[in-house]
């Protein structure tokens, strides 16, 4: 158990950077999740960590002691990775059994640890085989059971559940927290899949090309994005963000893009006030923030915006429908009811909520975060 | 809903079906068969019949040897040749000097190549890559050209007649190490520093996780080391002049004296120097294959 804190930590290959700048603390016992698309220098970061990367710039702590210059096997943490990185000449029991082999635990602590770890994962039919006889889930098990057994500060995970089926994904990640709960060690997550992150990070890191955008729960930085990036790499379809301009009409402010005219709610004009008429803006509404209405009935509020538009694509995924309208110069994506009879090619309005709707500047950052 | 067949419905088809006629067995494609294999048993037989003949005339007496017209399969088969090889000639010695030579050469080559091997492949070291084309670079210098200054090297350091002069300088060879690398590089990363996570030194990572991995790659080394070094001839006979010290190939070629060949003794030379190298091709033969094309795919 431990906590962690990264010190203006930066990553360099040649000129280019890997890695800028990271401030981040994980508290002891968090589970926290770093997320973003390939390349954002998470699992630089990770391998940052766990010293398998030297650290450009900046100092890396595990309870207020430094170790930038630790050898990995002295740093206490242990690491599961994408790809399992399992000794393949090796049984499973030889496998979970290794780090302590190497670090001089006595065979008989050995076989109690290994036995352990292998009860609480479900591996005690498999000791005796060889990865290439397991399947991807049990072979992401002993990745666990030999990171488990070592009983470690930290936990660093780079991608665990990548390689696996969308089922068993589901699977895992259940077993994941679960033991989390159980063992309460500190844990640093990698993930491209924001599923996984909103579902188990205590709070998310968001990153992109090297440099973070925004931490906190996932559900203040789902509902409260700093930027485009975050606004748009959250959320599952993604949200609908357009870029226009600032309009004042009279005493109210509207936004436009084109043919789309909207007013904008009291709030949302606030924000744009700091902002001079014309000046450049997008707009992110969610999907699940729109309604469609087939028979037009809706009335314009304050914070409710009408657009007519006309159904271009309608794709029930079971629990939800999502209809793709188009409105001359813009798509919007809504998340609508599953029984809801709408039709490619019908004239609907769209009931546009803009109580959690997002008003981004011109550098792209959210009004609202300002 | 019931799928039904009526037979009436099919009858029309099958009278009107036209059966297949036998193909014609010289089509084009079976002639190209027929020349391919023909070209392929002509070149095993020019390949193979000198061998044959070899082992014939091993089991010839002399007077039978240049009879006409000649005969594959001797008419009073002999061991006579052999008997005079191992009787009259220090054959034993020569073959243990070749055997003892070969496995040194390959028992150190196996490890050193493999070490480097390793350093190349996956350590991270400034220089790396331009050592690395360096050794290569070596590779492309003929043995014609390095011959002279290779023993003069050798003679100043007192190395001529001597084991050390056989054994030293073939290690120095850089086939083995492109081959060791090319075969570590196609181990996972992560494996590595799974192993440096769990507590292993470099030379743990070495040992207990990459040489396990590699096991068919250094028996592709051995084979095709201990190969090369069972058949060599120019370096033994440049270095060595002692007859103690001849190796199998010298000692055999020594057989020749400058007017006569006494070609039966010759080939029994011939035969038994060749069943070392035949036993090993018979059981390791897939490492033969593997070695002539290792590093030529991209796994």
């Amino acid at each position: 158990m431990a906590r962690v804190e990264f010190v203006e930590i930066s990553k360099r290959y040649g000129d280019s950077g890997a890695v800028t700048n990271v401030n981040l603390t994980v508290e002891d016992h968090e589970f926290l999740v770093l997320l973003g698309p390939s390349g954002c220098g998470k699992s630089t970061l990770l391998k940052m960590m766990a010293g398998l990367e030297d650290v450009s710039d900046g100092e890396i702590y595990i309870d207020d002691k430094m170790v930038n210059y630790l050898p990995p096997a002295q740093r206490n943490v242990a690491m599961v990775f994408q790809n399992y990185a399992l000794y393949p000449h090796m049984t499973v029991y030889d496998n979970i059994a290794f780090p302590l082999k190497m670090t001089g635990v006595s065979k008989e602590i050995t076989k109690q640890k290994v036995t352990n770890a292998a009860q609480v994962l479900g591996l005690d039919p498999y000791l005796d085989r060889r990865p290439e006889h397991l399947s991807g889930g049990q072979r992401q098990r002993v990745a666990l059971g030999r990171a488990i057994v070592r009983e470690p500060a930290v936990f660093l995970m780079d991608e665990p559940l990548s390689n696996l089926d969308a089922q068993l994904r589901v699977q895992t990640r259940e077993e994941l927290l679960r033991l989390h709960s159980r063992l309460q060690t500190t844990t640093i997550y990698v993930t491209h899949d924001q599923i996984e992150a909103m579902t188990m990070g205590h709070r998310i890191v968001v990153m992109r090309s090297g440099l973070v955008q925004q931490v906190g729960k996932p559900q203040d930085v789902y509902d409260y994005p700093v930027n485009t990036f975050v606004a748009a790499f959250l959320g599952s379809p993604r949200i609908n963000l357009h870029s226009g301009r600032l309009e004042a009409d009279g005493d109210r402010l509207h936004f436009v893009a084109g043919t789309i005219r909207i007013p904008l709610s009291d709030r949302l004009a606030s924000l744009g006030r700091s902002l001079t008429s014309g000046a450049e803006v997008a707009i992110g509404v969610r999907p699940e923030d729109i309604e469609v209405d087939l028979e037009s009935t809706s009335q314009p509020a304050n914070e409710v915006a009408l657009l007519s538009a006309k159904v271009a694509l309608v794709e029930p995924v079971g629990s939800d429908l999502y209809v793709n309208a188009s409105n001359g110069d813009a798509t919007w994506m809504a998340r609508t009811d599953p029984r809801l009879p709408v039709r490619r090619g019908a004239e609907v309005t769209l009931a546009l909520n803009l109580k959690h709707a997002h008003l981004f500047g011109p550098d792209g950052r959210n009004l609202a975060a300002e | 809903m019931a799928i039904e067949t009526r037979f009436e419905e099919l009858e029309p088809d099958l009278q009107t079906r036209q059966v297949a006629k036998p193909r014609p067995f010289f089509r084009a494609d079976n002639a190209y068969m027929i020349m391919t294999y023909g070209i392929l048993i002509l070149a095993t037989l020019i390949a193979i019949v000198p061998f044959l003949y070899v082992i014939s005339t091993s089991f010839k007496e002399t007077r039978s040897l240049f009879s006409y017209p000649p005969r594959w399969i001797p008419d009073n088969p002999t061991t006579v040749n052999y008997r005079k090889l191992i009787s009259e000639h220090p054959f034993e010695r020569w073959l243990l000097n070749s055997f003892f030579v070969a496995t040194v050469v390959t028992a150190i080559k196996v490890i050193i190549d493999s070490m480097a091997g390793y350093a190349f492949a996956k350590m991270r070291f400034s220089g790396r890559d331009k050592l690395f084309m360096l050794v290569l670079l070596t590779l492309m210098i003929p043995f014609s050209a390095t011959l002279i200054p290779l023993y003069i090297i050798v003679r100043e350091l007192h190395m001529t007649n001597s084991y050390w002069g056989l054994i030293l300088p073939p290690l120095a060879s850089p086939i083995g190490i492109f081959m060791m690398r090319q075969f570590i590089e196609t181990l996972p990363g992560d494996l590595e520093n799974a192993a440096r996570l769990d507590g292993c030194t470099e030379f743990q990572i070495y040992v207990r996780v990459i040489l396990p991995l590699i096991k068919p790659g250094l028996v592709v080394l051995g084979v095709f080391t201990f190969m090369n070094q069972w058949t060599s001839y120019l370096w033994p006979l440049v270095v060595n002049t002692k007859p103690e010290m001849m190796t199998l190939t010298v000692g055999i070629q020594s057989l020749r004296s400058l007017f006569t060949v006494d070609w039966g003794i010759l080939s029994a030379g011939a035969v038994l120097s060749m069943l070392p190298l035949v036993l090993v091709f018979i059981f390791l033969q897939r490492y033969f294959i593997a070695g002539s094309i290792a590093g030529a795919l991209k796994e």
